[in-house]
């Protein structure tokens, strides 16, 4: 077995101490023990997007990023991003309202690219988004319904001031 | 108070997805995300080998790895009652039996308490093989003197057809199967035209590429096989699993969540029973998913050459069409039968003949199974005989709009003697097309183009048929039982609506029940886009069911005709009174409550009068345009503005038609452009998820453009249609007439790829200085 090592990091807005095996991969660890089953695994290779987190605002494969590379960071799944009160964040609003998704695997990726997107460009333009998406495969939308979510959702997530 | 039936006006709505806050709040759950105590992971030992002997298989040391609870081989599911399956022909083992038919084809399985030591276990089975020459293409096959990939007849029968159909199983060495399709003097017509014209076109070979992988969970209690399956055919699967163990299918009970991504990749048998046995032999819990990488070796769309012989009057009027299209089956049979029988009768496409003779087989190769995928045979008639209808155009100097409107079926006019009339207008779509594009007045040449392509097939399915519950409870909410599963498409919310606007309540009210092989009404599975035309009418009658015993009840209980009363919203209507269903239920039935159950049913009548043995359900049909450039130096192509189109009949879920329509479309835009599995020697070279390119975002034409047109001629409740196959069907031949219209170059192949067209460019430049009589294809303008 792998060596344990300790860290600790920002895991959707909470601390986590722990000690991990060297070779856990922060996707199974998202799914298996913390039970965040909305990073998704496609193609467990860092070609898909699927399972796109943010590690400290950077759109990241979690597939084929160890959990110790997260030491001392914040990590935002798409459970980190969903209101407490059950309602929807800005940016899945528009991706409701705009269909900007179909089987939904590629959603959860889709939707935190588009955030770390926004966060930076708050009114891209339609060349930027293509430019960000191509990180995320989507193989049912054919994409333009997904790049009309994000400009719709430009227009209604705040500013990043108000953030 | 107005009743509400179906073939009414729907109310206005904003209609979103249902199952739409769950995906982008990522709460959806899918098989993927299954996970039972002591649940152990599976594992496949796959072929090195295209074609091989299996002399022996060793799993002792493999057996003997802590962790390791059971290794199964092809000896094991030699034992099952019926171990093989596939669509109408049964030729695919649960694993390799003696021989394995591909490189990927699977050996041996592991079940062990984790992947890691199910992998570690793969390593330690020993396989000596003898290796067998492979089958690498048709040609291979074909040849005089080529092995045989079976050397015994599989279990099965050929597809059946009807009027002026034949087909036939195992007609020669290595053909899995054929169909053809004969109407009228094919070659008295050729002979009486003015023009003749032969072409062949070459389809290429892809994969779904689905996000989802492949993954089933099995496990088997009190005797009863429990599977939770990524499958879109929940009862196929039920049925095949019970067929092959020996069960009654009340023994087995299929389970299907949210898949992610379908495309007719996850439709028919595929490892579900390897799942099965292993949970079996476990004793356990059994998750069996596939990487990307082996659902890159699971199936694919059908390479396909496809020669087309056209007669055409001197007027321009299109006469007989003589086709020769050879399939590469791969492997094993999966769906590969029906697309035989699909893609020759499609071949003739939107138009009107007198006389047809259409010929399709299926070629058994050394490669991974073809089977369905989004049109199967559809594509790959649509791509070539739409490209060859504008070759014609041009030789013959007219324009390629021209002479499609000259020929094009009319809405109500049959498709074939004995098949059903057209219920869309073909013209009025491709119209759509050529004014979002600009296609009229356009300039063409110096690697600038424009094209157009209709795609057609029938669709709906053949003698279909399909069931559904709908249930009102008191409370007024619904709940909609179908076996339709929601791979993305919105037909989950769209038959939600079906019963809202049925019974009369707002779409919010309603919801789509779990779908459970036990509880669920069967249908035949998720494909042939008939989703919304055969289960949705069946909603559409349980839901019309489900009102009528409401206010059956509420007459009673209210002591008047019940004709006298209207359903709306949670409440029944007399008069000027409103009486909520909870009161009228309590009051009879106590606190417990009542649930109004409808049912509803459909069935397509079987007619040997028809071609495929059943008058068509419904045509679906596509419209594609291309504005491209190509660069003359690089023979790269850049599509400006790219526009696809289908006819919903009726819209019932807006966003999802669109959603359909341009997803379609873009893939079949990677298709014709770049995205191929390809064969080096005996190995699938990329087929892993790095080196297999998919359209992303940056690939996207500068415009993509859709259109979605209710032609209000559909079979199904409200006049809809399904429509979810089509936006694959035209855009290849769009694009490759675009090349044309451009650059006078004809690439006969997809994808179009820079190399094939500098190839065409150079063929065309030397047909220009020695031009072959009667046929130099060149960038025409209008006589």
């Amino acid at each position: 077995m792998s060596k344990n090592v300790a860290l600790a990091f920002m895991l959707n807005g909470r601390r986590r101490d722990l000690e991990t095996p060297a070779n856990r991969i922060l996707a199974d660890f998202l799914r298996e023990e913390a039970g965040l089953l909305g990073c998704k695994i496609g193609c467990d290779q860092a070609a898909c997007g699927a399972c796109t987190v943010l590690i400290d605002g950077v759109p990241s494969a979690a597939c084929t990023t160890f959990l110790f590379e997260v030491d001392e960071t914040e990590v935002t799944t798409i459970e980190g991003l969903t209101p407490a009160d059950g309602s929807l964040h800005p940016i899945q609003q528009a991706f409701l309202v705009a269909g900007g998704f179909q089987c939904g695997f590629c959603t959860p990726g889709m939707v935190l690219s588009a955030k770390a997107l926004l966060d930076r460009v708050p009114t891209p333009d339609e060349a930027t988004i293509r430019d960000w998406l191509a990180s995320n495969i989507c193989r049912c939308t054919g994409y333009a319904m997904i790049i009309d979510a994000i400009k719709l959702a430009a227009h209604t997530y705040p500013t990043r001031g108000a953030r | 108070m107005m009743d509400r039936h179906v073939g009414e006006a729907l109310r206005s709505e904003t209609v979103l997805a249902l199952d739409g806050p769950a995906k982008v709040t990522g709460t959806a759950r899918y098989t993927f995300d299954l996970a039972f105590p002591g649940m152990l992971h599976a594992k496949i030992l796959r072929s090195p080998h295209a074609h091989a002997r299996i002399r022996r298989i060793d799993t002792a040391r493999a057996e003997a790895l802590p962790g390791v609870v059971c290794v199964v081989t092809g000896a094991d599911a030699a034992r099952l009652p019926d171990p093989t399956y596939g669509v109408f022909i049964r030729d695919q083992p649960v694993l390799a039996i003696d021989k394995v038919r591909h490189v990927g084809d699977s050996v041996a399985a592991v079940a062990a308490i984790d992947e890691a030591t199910a992998f570690r276990a793969l390593a330690l089975i020993e396989v000596e093989y003898e290796v067998l020459p492979a089958l690498m293409d048709p040609e291979d096959a074909l040849a005089v003197g080529a092995p045989l990939l079976f050397e015994t007849p599989s279990p099965g029968i050929a597809v059946p057809v009807g009027a002026g159909s034949t087909s036939a199983k195992e007609p020669r060495p290595n053909v899995l199967c054929e169909y053809r399709y004969r109407r009228g003097d094919v070659d008295a017509a050729l002979a009486a035209a003015a023009h003749v014209f032969t072409d062949t076109f070459r389809f290429s070979r892809i994969n779904h590429f689905l996000l989802e992988p492949y993954v089933n969970v099995a496990r088997i209690e009190g005797g009863k096989v429990e599977l939770w399956s990524c499958n879109q055919d929940p009862f196929i699967v039920r049925n095949d699993i019970a067929r092959i163990f020996g069960l009654a299918p009340h023994r087995v009970r299929v389970h299907t969540t949210f898949v992610g991504g379908g495309f007719g990749g996850k439709s028919y048998c595929k490892m579900e029973p390897l799942a099965v046995l292993l949970a079996m032999r476990a004793r356990a819990p059994v998750r069996l998913c596939l990487s990307m990488d082996e659902g890159l070796l699971t199936l694919t769309k059908h390479a396909a050459v496809l020669r087309l012989t056209t007669g055409v009057a001197a007027d321009g009027t299109l006469l007989a069409r003589r086709s020769a299209i050879r399939l590469d089956g791969g492997a094993y049979a999966d769906a590969s039968t029906v697309t035989a029988v699909k893609v020759a009768y499609r071949i003739s496409g939107a138009y009107r003949w007198q006389a047809l003779d259409s010929h399709a087989e299926v070629v058994r190769t050394t490669t991974v199974p073809a089977g369905s995928f989004r049109g199967f045979g559809g594509t790959q008639a649509s791509y070539a005989s739409e490209s060859q209808i504008d070759m014609i155009a041009r030789r013959l100097g007219i324009d390629p709009y021209d002479f499609r409107k000259r020929n094009l079926l009319a809405l109500g006019e049959a498709y074939a003697p004995g098949d059903s009339a057209m219920d869309s207008d073909l013209a009025a779509g491709l119209d759509e097309v050529a004014t979002r594009l600009g296609y009229r007045g356009r300039r063409s040449g110096q690697g600038r183009g424009m094209g157009m392509a209709i795609g057609l097939k029938d669709a709906g399915g053949t003698g279909n048929h399909g069931q559904a519950l709908v249930k009102i409870i008191d409370s007024g909410d619904v709940i909609v039982c179908a076996g339709t599963v929601e791979i993305g498409q919105g037909t989950t919310t769209a038959l939600c609506r079906v019963a809202a606007e049925t019974i009369g309540v707002p779409l919010a009210r309603v919801a789509y029940a779990a779908i459970d092989t036990d509880a669920t009404p069967l249908n035949n599975g998720t494909h042939v886009s008939d989703g919304i035309a055969v289960t949705g009418l069946a909603v559409a009658r349980a839901a019309a069911d489900a009102r009528a015993q409401v206010l059956a009840f509420a007459a009673e209980q209210l002591g008047c005709p019940a004709g006298e009363l209207a359903f709306d919203d949670g409440a029944v209507l007399q008069g000027n009174y409103r009486h909520p269903l909870r009161a009228l239920v309590a009051r009879h039935y106590g606190n417990a409550g009542f649930e109004f159950i409808g049912k509803g049913a459909v069935k397509v009548a079987f007619d040997k009068e028809a071609p495929l043995n059943s008058r068509n359900f419904f045509w679906l049909p596509s419209w594609a345009g291309a504005e491209v450039e190509v660069d003359l130096e690089t023979g790269r192509i850049h599509v400006h503005r790219l526009v696809v189109g289908g006819d919903a009949g009726r819209v019932i879920n807006p966003l999802a038609c669109r959603g359909q329509v341009e997803g379609g479309g873009v893939q079949a835009y990677g298709q014709a452009l770049f995205e191929e599995l390809r064969y080096a020697g005996e190995d699938p070279e990329n087929a892993a998820p790095l080196a297999y390119r998919v359209p992303l975002a940056t690939d996207l034409p500068d415009v993509l453009d859709s259109f979605v047109a209710e032609h209000a001629a559909g079979p199904g409740p409200f006049k809809a249609k399904g429509l979810g196959e089509g936006g694959m069907l035209a855009v290849a031949a769009a694009i490759a007439n675009a090349v044309e219209d451009a650059t006078g170059a004809r690439v006969a192949q997809i994808p179009l790829t820079p190399e094939r067209v500098l190839e065409a460019l150079a063929r065309a430049a030397d047909e220009r200085t020695s031009p072959s009589l009667g046929c130099a294809p060149g960038p025409q303008s209008p006589p």
